[in-house]
């Protein structure tokens, strides 16, 4: 006998599991909708940011009044908006000149000039001598430039999934590859959408980590799945095709159990090292990748066992059905002519019957 | 199954450890008064903008003009000498011939301390056509322009006015087409001015006493040392075919680049110790293998990040890098988990050691493999798409090259190393470290006291 520890019904239990995901996805949604809208990161959509550092303590209403007065005298910033936001740097002591971050954003979707940016930082230097303000960073990308970036990257991970979908289908052609093909790819969008709404819950601008985040979910999530249908290859090849399915997948996913949680659990410390690190130094463009990269990663490894195995064995057992069904059928009218009537009724009934198991 | 010799253990684990030792820290030398770099260590890496500071630009032709393939051919060549001129020589350039467009990176220059950014990038956007003009006015006829000059230079000379100054001027050479233009200009103009410009700057107006056939000329002005070897460097680019607009830039602090950097090395350092800690509880003597071998898997990453030996360029890592790295580390000591896992449920059926080692490893193998080729798939598409390569570049365009390469780079890079390292490597070594008689207790390897 296998050493196996779990005995745990994930087939049985699938529906829970679906239901949790669907719950966890709509209400996020909803919060989506209502109150959290996406936010949009000016890579993808075009626009400027400039972040200036500073120390000590002026006053935010007087550094917005600068800013403001400047943009009026520029013909072509005079009708932008300008969003400010404050933050610290965490990692600097109290009486050092990098201690506090503005951002300003500019809310129009156009790139904002060199020199007009540079007006900008003359005006504050000028404004305030003894603060130092020193750029940090700024971006400026064009609206075209945003949108084909991201038409790219849709187009990167839409490939990707095709040419995965018949890896998978001619190397487990045995158990049925294309279809175990397919579900770990509707995996893969579920761990997506986990994903796109981590960066919507927390406030986080998609930008080209959350691209890096959806890619390194992908490869995660698909290696987990793949494992998993080994030991399900492995295991129909030792236990004959007398074995249901259901029982198979179960057995599968139980003896896998323990490399899931391991793996996830090493993978999660190399991502949690860096997300605890970050935070510490406070440096928010790796937070605002290992952050949703440690929850999606959970995401994947859940995905995997919990909705593209059920998911299988819930196809596979349909499909079984119909077969089955089509078998019978050919016996029927095989039989007296008499009865067929009686046949196509009960194959019309047995076709609605499986109808309605199938919205279930 | 064949036996592996004891000593394989430790030829494997020396192997590992020089190479973890010279991929970190580099194998330096000293010739004489220079230093030598015999193989590249972690701190050659080259660290993308977004981690290490520096300097995005994306130029597109201004006024709307639409360019051909030479024009842009020509941009590129003159960007790449006006940023060596700046003494900037560690960028990259990305010309797009489909959408007329040029993006430029490179690094915060580290030992200037007010470096100005959005200087660098306007003088790289500036047309800089050097042009004479008879008259004063810029409306004046022109009369030779930068193409006329073979060659500009910096020079210190004596004041014309004064014979005990000395300034700074930028001298000109004129190719033979340029000398015979010269001379009949200033033979047009004897008694006149001409003045000197760049682009809509006026350099200095001189007056013409006399025709000049000597092929040379000097642009007097108040020159520092610094701003007369810039224009030199400017004329010898070259002028523009069209002037260029910035469409898009994007500059980064270094300061915020530092700290990253050393948090990127506290983190590595901390998820290390607890992945050993962690696979020694869970796997024992196996997980120390996995460790050994993971840490080989790094090398191997670090050496193709950094470029290892010194013919090979280092590679520009960013944080997308770091993505790719970690999903890495996690398939690679994955694939350790498996195989310690199978030789795990082979213990409990109470076979032999050997023939459990040899079934597990054996049993492992096609989900390591699978798993791995489907991730090498998505890496490939990935540097495919993203990277030199540029598969898709005729739907849109070069400039949108960069950051995501790094990950499909460093991620395949990863997924090779654990074939070699995660896979061969840590089962030569479990084989070869099982033949020793008191490391074959099955307990070590998670079955039950035997």
């Amino acid at each position: 006998m296998m050493r196996q520890k779990f005995h745990i019904d994930f087939i049985g239990k699938s529906k829970i599991f679906f239901c949790i995901s669907l719950g966890i996805m709509l209400v996020s949604l909803i919060l989506n909708i209502v109150c959290l809208p996406t936010l949009v990161d000016i890579q993808f959509t075009g626009g400027t940011i400039i972040k200036y550092n500073y120390g000590g303590e002026p006053s935010h209403k007087n550094i917005e009044k600068i800013v403001n007065e400047t943009l009026k005298g520029i013909d072509t910033l005079k009708n932008e908006k300008v969003d400010f936001s404050y933050s610290e740097n965490l990692a600097a002591s109290a009486d050092d000149t990098t201690k506090h971050i503005v951002s300003l954003q500019f809310t129009g979707n156009k790139a904002v000039e060199i020199e007009h940016k540079q007006a900008i930082t003359d005006a504050l230097q000028k404004g305030y001598p003894k603060n130092s303000f020193e750029e940090e960073s700024s971006t400026a990308v064009d609206a075209s430039k945003g949108a084909n970036f991201f038409l790219k990257c849709i187009i990167a991970v839409s490939m990707a999934a095709v040419i995965m979908i018949l890896y998978v289908a001619i190397r487990f052609r045995k158990i049925g590859g294309l279809s175990a093909g397919v579900m770990a790819v509707v995996a893969l969008i579920h761990d997506l959408i986990i994903v796109y709404f981590v960066f919507v819950l927390f406030r986080m601008p998609l930008n080209d980590n959350f691209i890096a985040v959806v890619l390194m979910i992908l490869g995660y999530s698909l290696n987990d799945t793949i494992v998993i249908y080994d030991r399900i290859r492995e295991n129909r090849r030792k236990l004959g095709p007398k074995v249901t399915i259901t029982e198979i997948v179960n057995n599968s996913l139980n003896q896998c159990f323990t490399r899931t949680i391991c793996t996830s659990i090493t993978t999660i410390i190399a991502i949690g090292s860096v997300l605890v690190v970050s935070l510490i130094y406070g440096i928010s463009s790796i937070i605002s990748f290992a952050l949703p990269m440690m929850i999606g990663l959970i995401s994947g490894s859940y995905s995997s066992v919990c909705i593209a195995a059920p998911l299988w064995v819930m196809w596979k057992n349909h499909k079984d059905k119909k077969t089955l069904e089509k078998r019978k059928g050919a016996k029927s009218a095989y039989a007296s002519k008499k009865s067929s009537k009686k046949a196509e009724k009960k194959e019309t009934s047995e076709k609605t019957e499986k109808k309605e198991t199938s919205e279930e | 199954m064949k036996r592996i010799g004891k000593p394989v253990f430790f030829i494997v684990f020396v192997l590992i450890a020089a190479l973890a030792f010279t991929s970190i820290f580099g194998v330096y030398g000293e010739n004489g008064d220079f230093d030598v770099t015999y193989i590249k260590g972690i701190k050659d890496i080259r660290w993308g903008i977004d981690i290490n500071g520096g300097v995005e630009a994306v130029f597109a032709p201004a006024d709307g003009i639409d360019a051909d393939e030479t024009q842009m051919e020509d941009v590129k060549g003159i960007l790449d000498s006006r940023l060596v001129g700046q003494n900037i020589t560690d960028y990259e350039v990305y010309p797009d011939y489909e959408h007329d467009r040029i993006t430029i990176r490179f690094p915060w220059k580290s030992e200037e301390k007010d470096y100005d950014p959005d200087a660098a990038i306007a003088e790289l956007a500036s047309t800089s056509e050097l042009t004479f003009k008879g008259g004063t006015e810029s409306s004046g006829e022109v009369l030779l322009t930068g193409k006329d000059v073979k060659r500009a230079y910096a020079s210190y000379q004596q004041t014309s006015n004064s014979t005990n100054s000395m300034e700074y001027v930028v001298g000109l050479e004129f190719n033979d087409e340029g000398k015979e233009k010269f001379k009949t200009a200033t033979s047009n103009y004897v008694g006149q001015q001409i003045s000197i410009w760049m682009d809509d700057e006026l350099l200095s107006a001189p007056n013409v006493s006399k025709a000049i056939d000597s092929g040379s000329a000097v642009i007097t002005g108040n020159f520092t040392s610094a701003s007369a070897t810039s224009l030199a460097n400017k004329i010898n680019a070259g002028a523009l075919p069209f002037k260029l607009m910035v469409e898009s830039y994007g500059t980064i602090s270094p300061s915020l680049g530092n700290n990253a950097l050393q948090a990127m090395g506290i983190a590595a350092i901390i998820a290390l110790a607890l992945i050993c800690a962690f696979m020694l509880i869970m796997y024992r003597l196996p997980g120390f293998i996995a460790f050994i071998a993971l840490i080989g898997q790094l090398s191997i990453s670090i050496m193709a990040v950094s470029g290892y030996f010194t013919i090979f360029p280092s590679f520009t890592m960013t944080i997308p890098g770091i993505a790719g790295l970690i999903l890495s580390i996690g398939m690679g000591v994955d694939a350790n988990i498996i195989t310690a896992e199978r030789i795990k449920d082979e213990l409990w059926t109470g076979k032999t050691l050997d023939g459990c080692i040899r079934n597990g490893t054996k049993g492992s193998f096609s989900a390591i493999f699978d798993g791995n080729v489907t991730v090498i798939i998505v890496a490939v598409i990935l540097i495919l798409i993203f990277g030199p390569a540029n598969i898709l570049s005729s739907l849109f365009g070069v400039s949108t090259t960069g950051l995501i390469y790094a990950f499909g780079y460093t991620l395949l890079v990863g997924v090779i190393s654990n074939f070699i390292m995660g896979v061969a490597a840590s089962r030569l070594m479990l084989r070869s470290i099982s033949g020793y008689k008191f490391l074959r207790n099955k307990r070590l390897y998670g079955g039950a006291k035997s």
